[in-house]
C-alpha cells in the first residue's frame, strides 16, 4: 500500500513539475511494481499439491500437515510460498522448489473442538519477490480431519453391576488379539495387533486381514454416552470422561465397548478399538430430546456416561456438576 | 548464508548509490559527505551488537535534533537552501540506521532514506553519474527487496536455510534490467503535460567574463586563457554548415564607449533591423541551430547572426531587446533552436548605397570624449576615396588584421588606451581589434558597436555537435548598412578560433564524455513533449505537426522512413494481447466449445443472459430451431458429461462436439441473416 501511494505521488509530482528523472523513477516502481506481480503469479503457478494429512488427531494434539509440492516448471523456481487451509491458523512455508523439483513443506496446528473437519480448498500465496503485493491460488484438494476428544481426563475407576454378559445376551465379537474361540477374517484396520494377522490369507487376498476370535464376554466394559442435554462445556467434558475411559480399557487390555446414540462400537479392545471409538465419540452431537442409551447388553451391565445421572445403568458417571463447576478432575 | 548480513549489505550499498546519486547531483558539503561515506563504508562490514546498538542511539539522537535545528536556521533565520541541511539530517540517520545490529528490523527505514536521497536528487540537474548510480540503485534494490522478503518470511516461518544461490540473485540481476526496460518506456511514452523542470538552486552556474552591462578593454584576455568551460553546444540538424570556426556566436552588444570601458545604455531606443531585412534581403540559406547554453551567470542567448527566430526547447522564454539581444527569462540551463542565414549580402549589394532607417547617432556614433584625434584621422587615411560603408569597413579591418593578435594584457595602465593599441603595441587581445575598429567606424560616419560572444568551436565526432568553450569568448563589430540591417565584421587577425587553444591532455576524453552528458541532457533531462512526437512520428512513418505546418516536406522529397517502427508497435501490442489472454483463466477444450455456442447463440440474437443454464439455453435454442437446437443439445450432453459427470471425454467425442458446433454456428448465422 505504502509502496502504491508512493508511486502515485512521484507520478502526480513528474506530471506537475515536469521533472523529467521523476518520470524516471516513476518509471522504475511501476517496473517494481509489473515485475513483482508477474513473479508473484509465476511463483504460485505450476504447481503440484499434495497434501498429507493424518486421518484423525486428538484434541490439543499437534496437527502435522505435509504438503508435497512439485514444480513443473520448466525454468522458473519458486519460493517463499505460503500453503494455508480454510480455517486453520497455521500456514505452511515454502522456501524454495527448483524448476522441476520437489519439496516438502509442513504446517502444525491444534484443535480445541472434537469434531469432523473438512478439508476443502488449500491456498497457496507469496508475496515474492519483493513482500510488495500478495497473489494467491486456491487449490480444491477435499479431505477431513477427525478430531478426538481427550483421552486423558481423570476419571474414577467405574463399578458396573456383575460386569458379565448375559448368556442369552449378545454374542461378543472382533475382539481380535484376545484369544479366545476363532471365529473369522476381516480386514486388518489401523490400530489392531498385528500378531493377529492371518499371513497366509493376507498373501493369498493381497492384503492384510486378521484373525477374529470367539470369547468370554466377562471383562468387556460397556461405555454408553448419554446424549441427551446441551451441546456445550459439559456434554465436551461427558464425551471425554468417555474416551477416557475407554483409554483406561487399552492400558488394562480389557475389551470394550460403546453406545452413542444409534452408534454401536462392538467389543474389542487394542489401539484399534479405540480409534473406532474415539471416532463415534468425535461425530456424537448432543441433543436436549435424545432418549437414553440402548445397550444391546443389560443396562447394569454398562457405565453410562452423561451430562445428569441416569439410573438403571450398572454405573452413571454424570459431569454437569463439574462443569458447571469449572472442574473436570473426576466424574462422579 | 547469513541472509540478515546480506540484505544489510545490500541495503547499504542502496544508501550509498543514493549518496551518489544526490552528489551527482547538487554536490556534497564535504564533512558530511565523507561522514556518510565511512559510517557507510564501516556498516558494509561491521554491525554492533544490541547492546553497542542501543549506547549508540543514545548518540545519534542529539546529533539528529542538531541537524534539524540547523536546518530550522536555515530556514527562518539565514533564508538558505533548506536542502541540504535536510540532506545532512538525511545522511546521520541513513549512517545510524545502516549501523544498528543485524538484528534491528529496520528494512523499510534504510529503504526509504536511500529513497529519499534519489528523489532530492532529481531535484536538481544531475549529470550522468545520476545515471550511473540510478542503475546501480535499481539493481542493488531489486535483489535488496528479494532478500529482505527472504529473510523475514524465513524468520517468521523459523527456516534456517533458505537456498540462496547465484542463479537466483543473477536471475534477479536479469529482473532489474526487465525494471530499467519499464522505466525506459514510461519514461519515453508518459505523456509530458507540463513544461522541462529547470533545476533547483543555481549551483551549477557557471561565471563567465565578458558578459556583464560593461565591459573594459584590457580587464578580460588572460581571464579567459585557458578556460575549457563548456557553454554551449550546437546541432545542426540540417548537418554542419561549412567553416564552423568560422562562425560567430553572438551574445551580447555594447553600444557606449568612454574610452576604457564599453558600457550599455539603459534607455537605448529600438535599434534592430526589421526581421523582413535580413528574410529578405539576406538570400542565402537558412541554417537551423539546436543550442544547449550552459547555466551562466548571465541570461544571454548566445546564437548566429542574425537570429530570425528563437523557439525555447526546455521551457525558458527568449527575450528580444532593444538592441537585437537575446536574454531569457527562466532558470537553468537554456536550450532553444535558433534559425540565421548562413552569410552576409554579397559584397556588391552592401556596396549599392541605400537609403533606410538608421539607428539612433547619439548611441551608435558616440564617441569617447577625449578621444585621440589622431585615431580620426587614421580612419580618414584608411578610408580615403572609398565612397560607400561597406568597402570602408573592409579598408579599417583589413589594416587591423595586420597587427598582432596575444592575450598578453599591456603592463601599465597607460598601455592599455586605445592609442597605444593602434600606434605603437600594435597588438592585442579581440577587445582592442573590435573596440579599434567601431572607433574608426564612428569616427567616419558609420553606425557601428561592439559585440561579444564566441568564436568557432570543436566539433564533436562522438554526439555531432559543436562544443563552443569559454576558450572561444571573442569581440567583433557590427555596422549599420541601411536597408540590411547589421553585418558583421571581424578585425582580429587569425589566432583565435582555431584548435589550438585547446592543448590539455585530456581534451579528447573530456569531449568523449562530454557526448555522453550531452545526449543526457538531451534525451533525458530535456526530454519533451515535442521529443516524444518525434520519435513516434519517426516510428510510424507520419509526419510531426510541425512539419505539416512548415511543410519542408515535399512529396519529392519525401524521405524513405521505414515502416519497421509501426511493424514494432503492433508486435508490441499483439505481444500485449497474448499476454493478457494468457493472463486470463484457460478452460478445457469441451467447455471452450460451450462458451463459444453461448456466444454464437447471443451472436444470433438468442436471449443468453449471464445466469442462463446449459440445459435452458438449449431449451431456448430449440424453441428456435429445430437443427440448431439438436446440435447445441448434443454439444450441451457431451460438456455437462465432462464437466460435471466426471467422465474423461476422449478424442471421438471432443470431434461430436466440434461438428455440433460447426453446425449449430452455421444454422445460427443463417437465423441471423434471416
Amino acid at each position: 500500500m505504502v509502496f502504491t501511494l508512493g508511486t502515485v505521488a512521484v507520478g502526480f509530482a513528474a506530471m506537475n513539475t515536469g521533472n523529467n528523472l521523476l518520470y524516471l523513477l516513476l518509471g522504475s516502481m511501476l517496473g517494481f511494481i509489473a515485475v513483482s506481480g508477474w513473479l508473484s503469479e509465476q511463483a504460485i503457478r505450476g504447481l503440484r499439491v499434495e497434501r498429507r494429512a493424518p486421518r484423525a488427531v486428538t484434541v490439543g494434539h499437534d496437527l502435522r500437515l505435509a504438503y508435497e509440492i512439485t514444480n513443473r516448471k520448466r525454468r522458473l523456481p519458486s519460493l517463499a510460498v505460503e500453503i494455508s487451509e480454510e480455517g486453520l491458523p497455521e500456514k505452511a512455508f515454502l522456501a524454495h522448489v527448483h524448476a522441476g523439483g520437489h519439496a516438502t513443506a509442513r504446517s502444525v496446528n491444534s484443535f480445541v473442538r472434537r469434531g469432523i473437519y473438512p478439508l476443502g480448498s488449500i491456498t497457496l500465496s507469496t508475496g515474492f519477490p519483493f513482500g510488495l503485493f500478495r497473489k494467491e491460488r486456491d487449490i480444491h484438494l477435499p479431505g477431513e480431519i477427525i478430531v478426538w476428544p481427550r483421552t486423558d481426563r481423570a476419571v474414577r475407576e467405574p463399578a458396573p453391576g456383575a460386569g458379565k454378559v448375559p448368556r442369552t445376551g449378545m454374542s461378543v465379537r472382533g475382539a481380535s488379539g484376545s484369544r479366545g474361540e476363532y471365529r473369522s477374517l476381516r480386514d486388518y484396520r489401523a490400530g489392531d495387533d498385528s500378531r493377529d494377522i492371518h499371513w497366509k490369507s493376507s498373501a493369498r487376498m493381497r492384503t492384510p486381514v486378521i484373525r477374529e476370535y470367539e470369547r468370554d464376554g466377562a471383562e468387556t466394559r460397556w461405555i454408553c454416552l448419554d446424549l441427551k442435554g446441551e451441546p456445550g462445556e459439559a456434554a465436551e467434558v461427558a464425551v471425554e470422561v468417555a474416551a477416557s475411559l475407554a483409554a483406561r480399557a487399552v492400558a488394562q487390555h480389557r475389551p470394550f465397548a460403546l453406545v452413542a446414540g444409534e452408534e454401536v462400537v462392538e467389543p474389542a479392545n487394542g489401539m484399534g478399538q479405540l480409534e473406532r471409538v474415539l471416532d463415534v465419540l468425535a461425530r456424537a452431537d448432543f441433543k436436549p430430546d435424545t432418549p437414553a442409551p440402548s445397550p444391546p447388553v443389560a443396562p447394569s451391565n454398562c457405565i453410562v456416561v452423561g451430562i445428569d445421572a441416569r439410573s438403571g445403568f450398572g454405573d452413571s458417571l454424570a459431569v454437569g456438576r463439574l462443569a458447571r463447576l469449572g472442574r473436570g478432575e473426576e466424574a462422579t | 548464508m547469513n541472509l540478515r548480513l546480506v540484505h544489510r549489505r545490500l541495503a547499504v550499498l542502496m544508501g550509498l548509490a543514493g549518496l551518489v546519486a544526490f552528489a551527482g547531483g547538487a554536490g556534497f558539503e564535504p564533512v558530511s559527505a565523507l561522514l556518510a561515506t565511512v559510517a557507510l563504508g564501516t556498516a558494509l562490514f561491521w554491525h554492533p551488537d544490541r547492546e553497542l546498538s542501543a549506547r549508540m542511539e543514545r548518540l545519534w539522537l542529539p546529533l539528529a535534533t542538531m541537524l534539524v535545528v540547523r536546518a530550522l536556521w536555515h530556514v527562518f533565520v539565514i533564508q538558505d537552501d533548506i536542502v541540504i541541511p535536510v540532506v545532512d539530517l538525511l545522511l546521520l540517520l541513513l549512517a545510524a540506521e545502516a549501523l544498528r545490529s543485524l538484528e534491528a528490523p529496520n528494512d523499510l527505514r534504510l529503504y526509504a532514506l536511500s529513497f529519499a536521497l534519489i528523489l532530492a536528487s532529481t531535484a536538481y540537474r544531475p549529470g550522468v553519474l545520476f545515471l550511473v548510480a540510478f542503475v546501480s540503485y535499481v539493481g542493488l534494490a531489486t535483489i535488496a527487496l528479494m532478500v529482505g522478503h527472504l529473510r523475514r518470511q524465513s524468520e517468521r516461518h523459523e527456516i534456517r536455510d533458505v537456498p540462496l544461490g547465484r542463479n537466483l540473485l543473477g536471475t534477479m540481476g536479469v529482473l532489474s534490467g526487465l525494471i530499467l526496460a519499464v522505466a525506459l518506456l514510461v519514461f519515453v511514452t508518459f505523456p509530458r503535460v507540463s513544461q522541462g523542470w529547470a533545476g533547483r538552486g543555481e549551483t551549477m552556474a557557471t561565471s563567465i567574463a565578458g558578459f556583464s552591462d560593461q565591459v573594459s578593454i584590457g580587464e578580460h584576455g588572460s581571464t579567459i586563457l585557458g578556460n575549457p568551460q563548456i557553454v554551449l553546444r550546437v546541432e545542426f540538424p540540417d548537418g554542419p554548415p561549412s567553416g564552423l570556426g568560422g562562425l560567430h556566436w553572438r551574445g551580447r552588444s555594447y553600444d557606449r564607449f568612454d574610452g576604457v570601458r564599453w558600457t550599455r545604455s539603459e534607455n537605448l531606443p529600438p535599434s534592430s533591423a526589421p526581421t523582413s531585412w535580413y528574410r529578405d534581403r539576406w538570400e542565402q540559406d537558412v541554417v537551423e541551430q539546436r543550442i544547449f547554453g550552459s547555466a551562466l551567470d548571465t541570461r544571454v542567448l548566445f546564437a548566429l547572426h542574425p537570429a530570425l527566430e528563437i523557439d525555447s526547447d526546455n521551457g525558458i522564454q527568449p527575450l528580444f531587446d532593444n538592441a537585437g539581444d537575446f536574454v531569457y527569462w527562466g532558470r537553468g540551463q537554456p536550450a532553444y533552436t535558433s534559425w540565421a542565414p548562413t552569410g552576409p549580402p554579397p559584397a556588391e549589394e552592401l556596396r549599392q548605397p541605400a537609403r533606410g532607417y538608421r539607428p539612433s547617432d547619439d548611441h551608435f556614433l558616440q564617441l569617447p570624449r577625449r578621444l585621440d584625434p589622431a585615431i580620426v584621422e587614421l580612419a580618414d587615411s584608411l578610408t580615403e576615396g572609398l565612397d560607400n560603408r561597406y568597402d570602408q569597413a573592409v579598408a579599417i579591418r583589413d589594416w587591423l588584421q595586420t597587427f598582432t593578435y596575444t592575450r598578453e594584457l599591456p603592463a601599465t595602465a597607460r598601455e592599455t588606451t586605445l592609442s597605444h593599441f593602434l600606434f605603437e603595441r600594435r597588438a592585442g587581445h579581440c577587445e582592442y581589434f573590435s573596440t579599434a575598429m567601431v572607433v574608426m567606424l564612428r569616427a567616419i560616419g558609420i553606425e557601428a558597436r561592439n559585440v561579444n560572444g564566441f568564436l568557432g568551436g570543436q566539433w564533436n565526432d562522438f554526439g555531432n555537435y559543436l562544443v563552443v568553450t569559454q576558450n572561444e569568448a571573442h569581440s567583433w563589430v557590427e555596422a549599420w548598412f541601411p536597408g540590411y540591417g547589421w553585418v558583421e565584421f571581424d578585425p582580429t587577425p587569425a589566432g583565435v578560433g582555431t584548435t589550438e587553444i585547446v592543448s590539455s591532455w585530456f581534451w579528447p576524453g573530456r569531449i568523449l564524455f562530454d557526448g555522453v552528458q550531452h545526449r543526457w541532457n538531451k534525451w533525458v533531462l530535456d526530454y519533451s513533449i515535442d521529443d516524444q512526437v518525434g520519435i513516434f512520428s519517426g516510428l510510424l512513418g507520419t509526419r510531426t505537426l510541425e512539419e505539416e505546418l512548415a511543410g519542408t516536406i515535399t512529396s519529392t522529397e519525401e524521405p524513405g522512413r521505414s515502416p519497421w517502427g509501426a511493424l514494432f508497435l503492433l508486435v508490441l501490442a499483439a505481444a500485449g494481447w497474448f499476454w493478457v489472454r494468457a493472463a486470463s483463466p484457460t478452460f478445457d477444450p469441451a467447455t471452450q466449445m460451450y462458451l463459444q455456442l453461448r456466444t454464437a447463440s447471443s451472436r444470433a440474437g438468442v436471449g443468453v443472459s449471464p445466469g442462463l443454464t446449459p440445459l435452458a439455453l438449449v431449451d431456448r435454442i430449440r424453441s428456435e430451431r429445430s437443427t440448431t437446437a439438436r446440435a447445441a443439445e448434443r454439444l450441451v450432453d457431451l460438456y455437462l458429461r465432462g464437466r460435471y459427470g466426471r467422465e474423461e471425454l476422449g478424442a471421438s467425442e471432443l470431434r461430436e462436439m466440434r461438428e455440433a458446433l460447426r453446425v449449430a454456428r452455421r444454422t445460427l448465422r443463417q437465423r441471423s441473416v434471416e
